[in-house]
């Protein structure tokens, strides 16, 4: 079989896809609910979408990921 | 079909929340408002919470940033935590508790180093001439000997209606998609943002998956003209 990139993956473009923008807002709603072990995807849906084709924001969302993983729960001074 | 710009709705069942993280993220906020006696303890300690994630986030996407040195990276991680300090504590009243405090600040640390990040990219390496203009399909595209019929027609419709894509289309496409030039270091480039290099290929990848529909190579089923 011959490997190559699937043409699927590079012309995505979905139905109901969000755009950058809508994420920015509830990005972090978004990461908590992925922690808590729940499917965003159900809550927010257009940015799940959107998280599949665009990887500036794909990036954003998987730094936040491991920062809230890495240094959240952190009490006031 | 269009990209659908929307504000993405909040409900109280996205709440994942618990009752002490709840009761922490009021005390960030309430501490780091002005008068309060702790105040200036709480933005320091903030301060240095979001220096170690920009620290760290800076290192994850150390990849664009090539052979940057040590001062560097703790350069640009004391200045977008500076910007993402200001611009938290200028929008307390935007926090809704839909997250842990911590976690929303973070978000403010991370596009700002999602930024920086760009802004050096470009400027160390801008996107040469040749990774925004099409003139073949890259190698990992390009029909192998051997490979099914079906697939070589299916690249040729691939190129063909990448011809026909409105210029900046053909530019976003063929730097994104082909190319893979980061899309912020893209929109320095172009003198745009995210948002809308995003547009344009979205509409680029939609506009190709018709031609190619149309043209008897549909890349999915549901292309495929009824």
């Amino acid at each position: 079989m011959t490997d190559h990139r699937p043409l699927e993956e590079l012309l995505r473009a979905d139905e109901g896809d969000a755009g950058c923008i809508a994420g920015e807002d509830i990005l972090d709603a978004y990461v908590e609910l992925e922690l808590a072990g729940a499917d965003p995807a159900k809550v927010y849906p257009g940015t799940a979408i959107h998280l599949r084709s665009c990887p500036g924001c794909r990036a954003d969302h998987d730094g936040l990921l491991e920062a809230a993983r890495r240094f959240s729960d952190v009490e006031p001074a | 079909m269009h990209l659908v710009v929307s504000v993405e709705r909040s409900s109280t069942s996205s709440r994942v929340v618990d009752t002490a993280r709840d009761r922490e993220s009021e005390r960030w906020v309430a501490q780091l408002r002005a008068g309060h006696p702790r105040r200036e303890r709480t933005v320091h300690k903030l301060h240095d919470l979001l220096r170690r994630a920009a620290f760290h986030e800076l290192s994850r996407r150390r990849g664009q940033l090539g052979s940057i040195g040590g001062p560097e990276l703790d350069d640009l991680a004391q200045q977008a935590a500076d910007d993402a300090l200001m611009n938290i504590l200028a929008r307390l009243d935007d926090f809704r508790g839909l997250s842990r405090f911590t976690t929303w600040a973070y978000k403010f640390v991370v596009f700002e180093v999602s930024g920086k990040v760009a802004r050096h990219a470009w400027r160390r390496q801008p996107p040469a001439r040749d990774e925004l203009a099409f003139e073949q399909l890259p190698d990992s595209l390009s029909p192998k000997p051997g490979e099914r019929i079906e697939r070589r027609e299916q690249l040729d419709a691939l190129s063909g209606a990448i011809g026909e894509l409105t210029d900046r289309q053909r530019e976003v496409f063929v730097a994104v998609a082909l190319n893979e030039v980061p899309i912020d270091v893209l929109a320095v480039q172009l003198r745009t943002n995210r948002n809308a290099i995003y547009k344009n290929l979205f509409d680029a990848r939609r506009n190709l998956r018709a031609r190619m529909a149309a043209a008897g190579h549909p890349v999915a089923e549901e292309d495929a003209p009824r």
